[in-house]
């Protein structure tokens, strides 16, 4: 390989290749070192709570990490929305285990939810969920049973999300009965919150499907604040 | 263990490496990569319900590993404007070879291709992406990713040509 022409783009890629591959990495750090940093940077990026909530935060990432729902720490940040025995509280959202093995799941109008960490407050109650803010995602197929069998708006009016179709009223707290999720599927929440209006949509997706994702619930059953 | 954390840990330990090295490339120091890796696989984690449904997860990693070094760089440097460093003094010495061989001259190559260039070769070579991935990874036309490759194999020729010849005359 005297001058460039002997040297094909394979040639260079694999020089390239090989100039790392000679250079020893560092192993991989243990995996619990990459969840809690995911964690710190989760709480980092809660804006809003108080001073006093501070030390709530890190009462609640035992609690996350901790499993057992006993375990739990009911946490509550200023101002006071409902409290939950075994909940935990984020400003804006709170996650409680409720009866009969049902997930109780508000989000506060007003406050913007961060879709990670509801996601994983879910996850730590049993139910597999997808959840997105500002956008409401689908699978192609939805699954049995209807979304109506898994999730219950509740609240002022007692709302009962039908099979399809929108429902009226103000929904209050989201009652999700985690059980009632078959393997391999999941529980797709879209949630729009601002001042005004707090907007949530729901459907079950078959999990790692590809998804469809608008800015709009086009349908299935979600509700209005 | 969860399913989803169990399924994570697995992606985990499978692309630490190549994730690693694929930042590496692009940063020229196996400090700084570490660093953003692990930051990226941290956010990967808590996006997995998406990260997982990405056609190429490894890719995700590598661009926030970049993008993160993106916003490190830019922080450093903003607070280091008048003591006379620039990007080359913070990097680390982990890839220079001591007597200035082969493989640190390639690597002092590929740190000076631009950016873009820079990171289509990390992602074909140590990720085996096919263009249609990086195209889609990166937002750009595959043949946009095409014509990057093709000047980034062309300067690292003319570099590694110019080494070879410098060596062989030693």
């Amino acid at each position: 390989m005297n001058d460039n022409d002997e040297l094909s783009d394979s040639d260079v890629l694999t020089a390239v290749h090989d100039s790392i591959s000679g250079v020893p990495m560092p192993a991989a750090p243990r995996l619990e070192a990459i969840t809690a940093r995911a964690r710190a940077r989760r709480f980092r990026r809660l804006g809003g709570l108080s001073v006093a909530a501070a030390g709530a935060c890190a009462a609640l990432v035992v609690g996350l990490a901790g499993g057992a729902p006993a375990a739990r720490p009911a946490i509550q940040a200023a101002p006071s929305p409902p409290h939950h025995a075994s909940g935990v509280h984020l400003v804006a959202f709170t996650v409680a285990a409720g009866p009969d093995g049902t997930t109780t799941l508000t989000l506060y109008p007003g406050q913007v939810a961060d879709p990670n960490a509801v996601r994983q407050a879910l996850a730590e109650h049993g139910i597999p969920a997808l959840v997105t803010a500002g956008e409401f995602c689908r699978t192609a197929v939805q699954p049995a049973p209807g979304v109506g069998d898994v999730v219950t708006l509740s609240g002022p009016g007692q709302i009962q999300i039908p099979a399809s179709g929108q429902p009226t009223g103000r929904p209050g707290p989201i009652v999700i009965y985690g059980s009632r999720i078959p393997s391999g599927v999941e529980l797709s929440i879209g949630y729009r919150q601002n001042s005004q209006e707090n907007e949530i949509s729901f459907s079950l997706i078959v999990a790692n499907a590809p998804l469809t994702c608008t800015s709009i619930p086009d349908s299935g059953p979600h509700g209005n604040d | 263990m969860s399913r989803e954390k169990t399924e994570f840990a697995e992606f985990f330990q499978a692309s630490w490496e190549p994730c690693l090295r694929a930042v590496v490339a692009s940063t020229g120091s196996v400090q700084l990569a570490e660093d953003q890796v692990a930051e990226a696989f941290a956010r990967a984690w808590l996006s997995w319900r998406k990260v997982r449904r990405h056609p190429a997860p490894r890719a995700w990693v590598v661009r926030t590993a970049l993008n993160v070094g993106a916003s490190w760089w830019r922080r450093r440097l903003r607070e280091l404007p008048l003591l006379g460093h620039d990007a080359e003094d913070l990097r680390d010495e982990a890839l220079h070879d001591e007597d200035g061989g082969l493989d640190a001259a390639l690597l002092t190559a590929l740190r000076h291709l631009p950016d873009r260039q820079r990171e289509v070769i990390a992602l074909r070579v140590f990720l085996d992406l096919d263009i249609d991935t990086i195209s889609a990874q990166l937002g750009i036309a595959p043949g946009t990713v095409r014509a990057h490759l093709s000047r980034g194999v062309t300067t690292l020729r003319h570099d590694l040509s110019l080494t070879q010849a410098m060596e062989a005359d030693r």
